[in-house]
């Protein structure tokens, strides 16, 4: 008696999910529809504005190395999805920085946006950051 | 191409700039439209790139319409 009982209830609430799932899609649906193509659109950027091979070390490393215009010895590390830049000098991280747009971007837009502001306003970059420095 | 970041990952605008130095009125059109989304942005605090192939990435003040490609990026702000 009581296993037919627990297959009538769940049938129903299969019937349930069944019944709901469409009115779930429907509310959802312009959701992820709307945030894959953004993804793809920045994902699109960043292979345009990245060299192969800093597009690979994205994918592999799960970061970009930006090298700073103005000092040789300093790379900034770049994190695929959120998360702080690491400042790296002579091999050695030194410094965490918290940048982040004030428009809610997808993650290859944000790494596109911290190479950009690297390369050609470092300086403006680093004044707007907020510095964490390390301590070994 | 004028690429502006955004939510919607990037709204673009592209123009053809041997069709503009002819004086096609659709090219000339799209440059005016690059340049009006260019103050726009601007106005709102984003930065702007021109960004070439195998050029140093320069920031630029000023809508370039023979840039190749502007990257437009909002304002940011220490987190």
């Amino acid at each position: 008696m009581s296993f037919i009982t627990q297959v009538l209830a769940a049938l129903g609430w299969i019937a349930v999910a069944i019944a709901i799932s469409p009115m779930l899609w429907l509310i959802f649906q312009p959701y992820c529809r709307g945030w894959s193509r953004a993804e793809r659109r920045a994902a699109d950027l960043l292979r345009d504005t990245l060299t192969p091979e800093q597009f690979r070390q994205l994918a592999w490393r799960g970061y970009l190395e930006v090298p700073s215009p103005t000092e040789p010895q300093r790379v900034y590390r770049v994190p695929r999805t959120k998360g702080y830049v690491q400042v790296i000098e002579n091999g050695r991280a030194i410094m965490r920085l918290c940048v982040q747009p004030v428009e809610c971007l997808p993650d290859a837009d944000v790494v596109v946006l911290h190479k950009l502001m690297i390369e050609a306003n470092e300086e403006g970059y680093l004044q707007k950051a907020n510095k964490y420095v390390c301590v070994d | 191409m004028l690429r502006v970041m955004s939510r919607r990952g990037d709204d673009r605008v592209s123009w053809d700039r041997q069709k503009a130095l002819a004086g096609d009125p659709e090219a000339n059109a799209a440059i005016r439209e690059a340049e009006r989304i260019f103050a726009q942005e601007r106005a709102k605090g984003a930065t702007a790139f021109r960004v070439e192939p195998g050029k140093p990435t320069q920031r630029i003040e000023r809508f370039d319409p023979t840039a190749e490609q502007i990257v437009m990026v909002p304002r940011v702000v220490g987190g």
